[in-house]
């Protein structure tokens, strides 16, 4: 018999009690998975989108909201003349209500501008030139909305046609509907509007070199801001408050999972006061009685963080699949979160129980022999 | 169990015992003063609140007297600089309530103490068990206290109570919880203990008739002994 014996026991000896501070915490880790999860998803989907695009810099002006503030295209000329610029492609993207999705990318690019050439035709084909009324969807995109090709869209109040459905390489690429920049500049209004440059750098290009051509850029561009594009969408204002409220909101929930914890083990201190001074009486340091408090409310904090991380995974795996916000997001479950979330977790149990582990360190051993 | 010899040949010594509660209102013992011979059976009585508790509490380092002293083989009891290993390695406590932990069996209840002894894990075990079996409960080893009558609680309380075999055993009451019959075995148990391993072994009773078995009574009144079974001790 250890001391993790009379650990586990302390535990079991209130299954109902256990079993619900277990709740109250893997709540709280579970929207540490689900909303973390889900904000870091979103940047690295759109990280990944960059990638499979081939582009290097991004030129826009995120400012606070979601899809970047348009800005006029001629810009696009400027940039396309430095000297470490390889390509540039012009895009307007927006979020917006596509038939029965609710919300839906839709990324509108220069036509012939490297931003197409990773799209792989799956069925259908490409546009047949800049001026076509047609569209070309992301494979999870035609899934969201039925369609398939030969169907007619409504984009905002334009009907278009479907000619085909891409794979993109990554989430928000097959997320979205992709067509060419002047047919969306007219049905928006936004006529030589453009609202992101995608950059590609003279090969090859260090990240040293990438980041000395974001600063040229930002000289002969006051209009938009010039960044890596790894760190586009996380240096924007509205992903950090997405970030934060997703932070804030679980350190709530976590908060909520501390009181839980701590009320526990001051209810087991109570409870077992004549056994602790018992055990204090037959010989047992304070320290033993502590660590003895602080191993039982770590091992809550551990259980109820595994529990957390499974039902945070399965609830962000639902969530993603709900007709609001599926082909949106993906969210990043990944291993190292996982981890945080236990740690932060078996940091809550140990903190939560650092109180009662005091307290029951003051208790006299001659109560042992009252009653 | 070797029971070293001191200056004085006392295991225990006090001399002019105070204990005051409660800012002084309270006063449980006044001047109290003995002497215990290693390997003696020792019986303090009294009425309840004559202080033969709290005098038991200071014998085990529970507990510290407001004035007088109280040596343990020469040694300062209430300046012990580690109490815990005094009451773990030298002092064996029954209560009269048993307090055995619940959750836990006959035989992890026993291993309780040792992990403040110094005998590695695995060979915890067997000595619990050998002391399950010294104390008759061997077909035991495995039930949890409320699967036990009140003889048997006792039992393992005591076998608990040996697990570091410790010099001296201090006893709160230990037949206060039992019928007549289990009181006898768990008296002719520690008498046992008490003839054969030479132990030193104090027992608090309020009953006359228990505290019979001991050798020396030490009978105690308002905080002060009225009389002592040991001629040479004087009553303060």
């Amino acid at each position: 018999m250890t001391l993790f014996t009379i650990v586990v026991r302390g535990l079991i000896r209130r299954p109902v009690r256990t079993s619900l501070t277990l709740v109250g915490i893997s709540i709280g880790i579970a929207a540490v998975v689900a909303l973390v999860g889900i904000s870091r998803g979103f940047s690295k989907s759109w990280e990944n989108g960059m990638k499979a695009r081939g582009t290097d810099v991004v030129v826009s002006n995120m400012g606070s909201s979601l899809t970047p503030k348009p800005f006029d295209a001629s810009v696009c000329d400027r940039i396309a003349h430095l000297p470490n610029v390889a390509a540039t492609c012009p895009i307007l993207v927006d979020l917006m209500s596509v038939e029965t999705a609710q919300m839906m990318m839709v990324s509108a690019r220069e036509w012939g501008g490297f931003s197409w050439d990773n799209l792989k035709v799956i069925a259908g084909r490409m546009p047949h030139d800049a001026r076509e009324q047609a569209v070309v969807l992301g494979s999870t995109a035609a899934e969201m909305l039925k369609k398939k090709v030969g169907d007619p869209i409504q984009i905002d109040t334009a009907e278009l046609t479907v000619v085909g459905i891409v794979d993109g390489h990554a989430w928000v690429e097959n997320s979205a509907v992709i067509l060419s920049l002047p047919v969306f500049q007219e049905i928006t209004g936004n006529q030589g509007k453009i609202n992101i440059i995608d950059v590609r750098a003279t090969p090859p290009a260090s990240s040293q070199e990438v980041e000395a051509l974001c600063q040229q850029i930002d000289k002969l561009v006051p209009e938009g801001r010039a960044m890596p594009a790894a760190e586009h969408i996380g240096n924007s204002q509205a992903y950090r408050v997405v970030q934060a409220m997703s932070w804030g909101t679980s350190l709530l929930a976590v908060l909520v999972g501390v009181l839980g914890v701590m009320n526990t083990m001051l209810m087991t201190v109570f409870e077992r006061t004549q056994e602790i001074c018992v055990l204090l009486a037959l010989g047992w340091r304070r320290g033993r009685i502590v660590r003895m408090v602080l191993w039982e409310s770590a091992l809550l904090g551990l259980l109820g963080g595994v529990a957390g991380v499974l039902l945070g995974a399965v609830g962000v795996k639902i969530l993603g699949e709900t007709p609001a916000i599926r082909g949106l997001l993906e969210p990043d479950v990944s291993p190292s979160l996982l981890a945080t979330s236990v740690a932060i977790a078996v940091g809550v149990g140990v903190i939560s129980g650092l109180y009662p582990a005091w307290r029951s360190s003051r208790l006299a051993p001659s109560r042992a022999l009252q009653g | 169990m070797a029971v070293k010899a001191t200056p004085s040949g006392s295991i225990f010594e006090a001399a002019g015992l105070e204990k005051k509660f409660d800012d002084g209102q309270v006063q449980a013992l006044r001047g109290v003063t003995f002497r215990i011979q290693p390997g003696e059976f020792v019986a303090i009585t009294g009425q309840s609140g004559c202080g033969k508790t709290t005098l038991l509490q200071m014998l085990g380092a529970l507990d510290s007297p407001t004035a007088g002293t109280l040596l343990y083989r020469g040694k300062s009891i209430p300046d012990l600089p580690d109490p815990s290993a005094y009451r773990a390695r030298e002092i064996g406590f029954i209560f009269q309530a048993f307090h055995l932990l619940p959750t836990f069996t006959a035989l992890e209840n026993v291993q309780i103490p040792m992990f403040e002894g110094d005998l590695p894990i695995p060979e915890r075990k067997n000595r619990a068990i050998s002391l399950l079996k010294s104390v008759g409960l061997e077909h035991r080893l495995h039930h949890l206290p409320a699967k036990l009558s009140g003889g048997e609680r006792q039992r393992v309380a005591i076998a608990r109570s040996l697990a570091n075999r410790p010099s001296v055993l201090l006893a709160d009451e230990p037949t206060g919880n039992l019928d007549s019959e289990n009181a006898g075995l768990t008296l002719e148990l520690l008498g046992r203990l008490h003839r054969e391993q030479n132990m030193t072994l104090v027992l608090v009773t309020h009953d006359t008739g228990i505290a019979r078995s001991a050798v020396r009574t030490i009978h105690m009144k308002d905080g002060r002994i009225v009389s002592d079974g040991e001629p040479a001790v004087t009553a303060s």
